[in-house]
C-alpha cells in the first residue's frame, strides 16, 4: 500500500517522506538550503520557519496560520537543519512539543479513519483497521447501556513504544483492553501516541562535535537568506530566553546543597524541566509534591516549569498553591517505578539500588520512599561532616601532643 | 574431603556423564555467562563468554560450579567488565515464578525463621518480628508439593490467562524450566520482545500482576452518592476483575466469610463481612445480569470497593518476581545446570508436559529433576548441624523432621539435598 503525496505533503514526517523526495534526501543540507533561499518561494518558507519559532516562544499550542501545501515539506526540512544549527536542547523540546501538538490537532480536526490507518501503516506500526468499528466493551451510564467501539487494534509492542513515555494512567497497558497481541485504542488516543512519534522524531540530539558545528553554521551563513532567517530566530531567543531560565539552582541560594541530596527520580524531572522537555502530568504532581514536602517556597516551585512548552504563571501558581494547602505526600517508591519515573537504574544510584542499614547485603533494606533518601543522605553527609571535623580536631591536637 | 568438595565432584561427575545432553542456549556466544562456585570466598565470577558449546561444556564440566547462570541479554562483547561497554544488543523476555517471593499456607509448616535481633523464632513468612518487630531474620526455606503445586498454578495462570489470550503469544514461543527449588521460569525469545527498554518491560510486568491498576479507569465511579462498579462486558483486566469476583460470590456464604476475615487476604473487619454477606446475594444477582452497574452494600463506599477489588486483583494477577523482567542485565539459572542449594536440576520441560509435571515425584524419567537417585539401595550416613529441618518428602517418601545431633541414614538423592541446603554433614 503506498501513501498519497499529499498525505505526505501534509505531514512530512512521514518515513515516505524520502520516497517522495528522494531528490532532496540525497543532496547536502548546504546544496538544499541554497536551492530553497534561491528559489521563488524562499520569503514565504523563511517566513512560515520563523512563524513556527515565534508560537514556540509565545508557549502557543498551535501553529497560527499552518498552511499544508507542497511547501510544507521545505519548511519541515529547514526547520530541523535550523534545530541542528542551534544546538539548543530548551528550543528543540519546545519546537517538538509545537510541532507535534499541531500534527495532533490537524489529524483530530481531519478525523479521517482512512487516513490515519495510511498514517500509522507508513509509521511501520501494526495496526487493525476495522470498518464497521469494532465493539470491546460497554458504557453503563444509570440504565443506559451503549457500546464501546473502535475502529482501531495496535499491537502490543508498537504500543508500549510510543505510550511508555505518556507516563500517565490512561496510557497504562493494564488500563487498556489487549486481546490477542493487539490494544484496542480509540481514535484520538492512537493519534496522540502519533503525536509522541512525531516529537520524537523532531527531537534531535545536542551535538558535542562543536567544531564541525562551527564550520557548518559557517558554510550555511554565506547563504544571505539562512543567515537572515538564522539571526531572526537567534535574536527572538534573546529577548525570549530570559522567560525560559530554569531558576531552580539559583534562586534557592539557602538550599542549593540539598540538590545533592535528592534521589535521581527527582533530579531527572529537574533535569527535564531545565531541558524544557513537556513534564507528563505525574512528573509535574511528584515534583511539586516532593519540594513542598521539604518545604520549598511556593514561588521557587513554580519558577521550575517556566521552562515548560505550555508554562501559565498564572494557572501553575494556582495549582502550586492548592496542593501546599492540601499537604499531598510525593509518590512512594512502588507507585514511582509503576508510572516509569523511578531513575535508580539509569543513574545506577547505589542507595536506591543496594538499600542501606547494613555492610551486609542481605540484611540491607530498600528504600520505600524517595524523602527517606534526602533524609538518609542527610543524615550520611551530616556524619562525614562530623567525622571529617573530628579528624581535623585530632591533627590539631597531634602536635601539641608531640611537644608535650 | 569435605563436604563441599564431595559435592562439587558429584556435580563435575554429573556434568561428565550428562555432557551431550546439556542443552545450549539460542545465540550462546553473544550471551554472558556467571558461576558461583563452591568456595565461599569467591561471590560470583561473572562477564564470562563462550564462543561454542564445546568451550561452555568443557568450563562448566571443569569448574562444576554450584550455582550457573546466563544472560537473557544478547550482546557484541559479553565479556567486558562493565555494562555499558558490553554493547547491548537485546533481551529476552523473562518471568520469573519463585515461592520464595509470595505467601503460601505451606510456609507455617516448613519455613523456618529466628529473628536477628531478640532471638525469636518459628515458621511462616513474617514481615516482622511478632515480639520485637525487626525485620532481621536467619531464614531456612523448604520445599514441598504444595508450593510447588501453587508455583505451577501461577505459571499455567500466567501462560493460559494472559500471555497465550492477551498477549497472543504463541507457545511455541515460550521455554519453560523448573528452577530447580522452588519455582519456574519462563523464557519468551524474539526480536521484537527483545528490543524492549525497561520501562515498556514495567508496563508488561504491570499487566502480568495488576499493579497500579486504575480502578476509575475501568469504571469505578461515585455519581449522586451512588457506586458505580466494573463491567464484566469490558474485556481486559475488567472482565477478568468481575469473573474473579462473580467465582467468588458463587462461593458457600461461611468460605467466603473466612476469606473477607483472613488477615493475609481481604483482612476485612467483622461489621463490613455481615454487611458483605447479607447484600451478597443481590450483588451477585446485578453481575449475572449485567444491566445495571450500581454496587449496592450497606457501609461500602468507594475506599472499601477499591480494597475489596485490590485483593480480587491480586488474585487474578501473577505472582511474579517483578526485577527479573524488568531488569535488561539480570543473570538466569542456566537450564540443565544443577542448583546448588537442592541438588536438583534445572529442568527445561515441554507446554504439554507442564501439567503432570511433578518435580519432586516425577515418573518420566526424561524430566525429572531429582538426578542423584540411589542405586542398589545405598544410603549415606549425615548428621544434622542445624537446630531444626523441617519434613522433606520426595519420590514419595518422606524423611524428617529431624533435629540438630540427630544421625540420619538416607538414600542418595536425599543426603544431597540435605548437604545442599547445608543442614546436615557426612559422617
Amino acid at each position: 500500500m503506498s501513501i498519497s503525496n499529499e498525505l505526505v505533503n501534509r505531514y512530512p514526517w512521514l518515513p515516505s517522506l524520502k520516497k517522495y523526495y528522494n531528490d532532496i534526501g540525497e543532496k547536502p543540507p548546504v546544496e538544499f538550503i541554497a536551492e530553497i533561499f534561491n528559489s521563488p518561494d524562499n520569503h514565504q518558507i523563511a517566513e512560515r520557519v520563523l512563524n513556527i519559532f515565534k508560537a514556540a516562544f509565545d508557549n502557543l499550542e498551535e501553529i497560527p496560520n499552518y498552511q499544508i501545501d507542497n511547501l510544507n515539506v521545505y519548511v519541515y526540512l529547514l526547520l530541523k537543519i535550523i534545530l541542528y544549527a542551534l544546538n539548543n536542547k530548551l528550543i528543540t523540546n519546545r519546537i517538538a512539543n509545537l510541532y507535534s501538538k499541531n500534527a495532533y490537532s490537524d489529524m483530530e480536526r481531519e478525523n479521517n479513519e482512512s487516513d490515519i490507518y495510511e498514517i500509522s501503516h507508513d509509521l511501520g506500526l501494526k495496526i487493525n483497521y476495522y470498518d464497521p468499528p469494532i465493539e470491546y466493551g460497554l458504557k453503563i451510564v444509570k440504565d443506559h447501556r451503549e457500546p464501546r467501539r473502535t475502529n482501531f487494534t495496535i499491537h502490543y509492542i508498537d504500543y508500549l513504544r510510543l505510550a511508555s513515555n505518556l507516563r500517565d494512567e490512561y496510557r497504562k497497558l493494564t488500563n487498556n483492553t489487549l486481546i490477542n497481541g493487539f490494544v484496542f485504542v480509540q481514535n484520538k488516543t492512537l493519534i496522540r501516541l502519533i503525536q509522541e512519534y512525531v516529537r520524537n522524531k523532531l527531537l534531535i540530539e545536542e551535538t558535542d562535535d562543536k567544531a564541525s558545528l562551527k564550520a557548518f553554521i559557517k558554510e550555511v551563513s554565506r547563504i544571505q537568506g539562512f543567515k537572515d532567517l538564522y539571526d531572526k530566530i537567534l535574536s527572538l531567543w534573546v529577548e525570549r530566553k530570559e522567560d525560559f531560565d530554569f531558576t531552580f539552582k539559583i534562586d534557592i541560594k539557602s538550599k542549593e546543597e540539598l540538590l545533592t541530596l535528592y534521589p535521581p527520580c527527582v533530579l531527572e524531572v529537574l533535569k527535564k524541566a531545565e531541558e524544557g522537555q513537556n513534564l507528563a502530568h505525574h512528573e509535574r504532581l511528584y515534583i511539586v509534591w516532593f519540594l513542598l514536602a521539604l518545604e520549598y517556597p511556593v514561588e521557587n516551585v513554580i519558577n521550575i516549569f517556566s521552562t515548560l512548552p505550555d508554562f501559565d504563571r498564572e494557572q501553575t501558581t494556582y495549582q502550586v498553591e492548592y496542593a501546599k494547602r492540601k499537604n499531598y505526600t510525593p509518590y512512594q517508591c512502588s507507585t514511582l517505578k509503576s508510572l516509569g519515573l523511578c531513575m535508580a537504574e539509569k543513574y545506577k544510584d547505589e542507595l536506591c539500588l543496594t538499600g542501606y542499614g547494613s555492610k551486609d547485603p542481605t540484611e540491607r533494606k530498600l528504600l520505600k520512599h524517595p524523602l527517606a533518601y534526602v533524609r538518609i543522605k542527610q543524615y550520611r553527609t551530616e556524619k562525614e561532616e562530623e567525622y571529617l571535623k573530628n579528624l581535623a580536631k585530632r591533627k590539631l591536637e597531634e602536635p601539641k601532643n608531640q611537644n608535650d | 574431603m569435605t563436604d563441599l568438595i564431595y559435592l562439587k565432584r558429584l556435580f563435575q561427575a554429573y556434568y561428565q556423564e550428562e555432557r551431550e545432553s546439556i542443552p545450549i542456549v539460542n545465540s550462546l556466544n553473544l550471551r554472558e555467562f556467571g558461576f558461583i562456585p563452591w568456595e565461599k570466598k569467591v561471590f560470583m565470577k561473572r562477564h564470562m563468554k563462550f564462543e561454542t558449546p564445546d568451550e561452555l561444556k568443557d568450563n562448566i564440566i571443569q569448574n562444576a560450579p554450584k550455582h550457573l547462570y546466563s544472560s537473557g541479554s544478547l550482546y557484541m562483547l559479553p565479556d567486558a567488565k562493565e555494562m555499558e561497554n558490553k554493547k547491548y544488543l537485546g533481551c529476552d523476555l523473562i518471568i520469573d515464578i519463585d515461592v520464595d517471593h509470595f505467601y503460601t499456607p505451606c510456609k507455617n509448616n516448613h519455613d523456618l525463621w529466628v529473628c536477628k535481633e531478640c532471638g525469636n523464632k518459628g515458621s511462616g513468612m513474617p514481615d516482622k518480628c511478632p515480639k520485637c518487630k525487626a525485620s532481621k531474620f536467619s531464614k531456612l526455606n523448604w520445599v514441598c508439593d504444595d508450593c510447588l503445586d501453587i508455583a505451577k498454578k501461577e505459571i499455567k495462570k500466567l501462560i493460559y490467562d494472559f500471555l497465550i489470550p492477551d498477549f497472543g503469544i504463541n507457545e511455541k514461543d515460550m521455554k519453560i524450566a523448573f528452577s530447580g527449588h522452588r519455582g519456574y521460569h519462563l523464557k519468551i525469545e524474539g526480536d521484537e520482545l527483545r528490543s524492549l527498554n525497561s520501562d515498556e518491560r514495567r508496563e508488561i510486568v504491570d499487566y502480568l500482576t495488576g499493579n497500579n491498576i486504575s480502578f476509575e479507569l475501568l469504571g469505578l465511579i461515585e455519581r449522586s452518592k451512588e457506586i458505580h462498579g466494573l463491567s464484566k462486558e469490558n474485556l481486559g483486566w475488567s472482565q477478568k476483575i468481575m469473573r474473579k469476583v462473580e467465582e467468588f460470590l458463587s462461593k458457600p456464604k461461611t468460605e467466603i466469610e473466612r476469606i473477607l476475615l483472613d488477615d493475609k487476604r481481604f483482612n476485612f473487619s467483622q461489621n463490613y463481612v455481615s454487611s458483605f454477606l447479607n447484600y451478597k446475594d443481590d450483588f451477585l444477582e446485578l453481575i449475572k445480569k449485567g444491566e445495571r452497574n450500581v454496587w449496592a452494600i450497606e457501609g461500602f463506599g468507594l475506599i472499601m470497593w477499591k480494597k475489596f477489588l485490590k485483593e480480587i486483583v491480586k488474585q487474578v494477577g501473577v505472582e511474579l518476581d517483578e526485577p527479573v523482567s524488568i531488569d535488561i542485565h539480570r543473570l538466569i539459572r542456566y537450564p540443565g545446570s544443577l542448583h546448588g542449594k537442592t541438588g536438583f536440576k534445572v529442568q527445561e520441560i515441554n507446554m504439554n508436559e507442564l501439567e503432570d509435571f511433578n518435580p519432586l515425584d516425577e515418573p518420566n524419567e526424561r524430566i525429572d529433576p531429582i538426578v542423584f537417585k540411589t542405586e542398589k539401595n545405598l544410603s549415606y550416613k549425615l548428621e544434622i548441624t542445624e537446630m531444626e529441618v523441617p519434613m522433606t518428602k520426595i519420590k514419595g517418601a518422606k524423611y524428617g523432621p529431624y533435629v540438630k545431633g540427630e544421625k540420619i541414614e538416607v538414600p542418595h538423592h536425599i543426603a544431597v539435598f540435605l548437604l545442599c541446603k547445608e543442614v546436615a554433614k557426612l559422617i
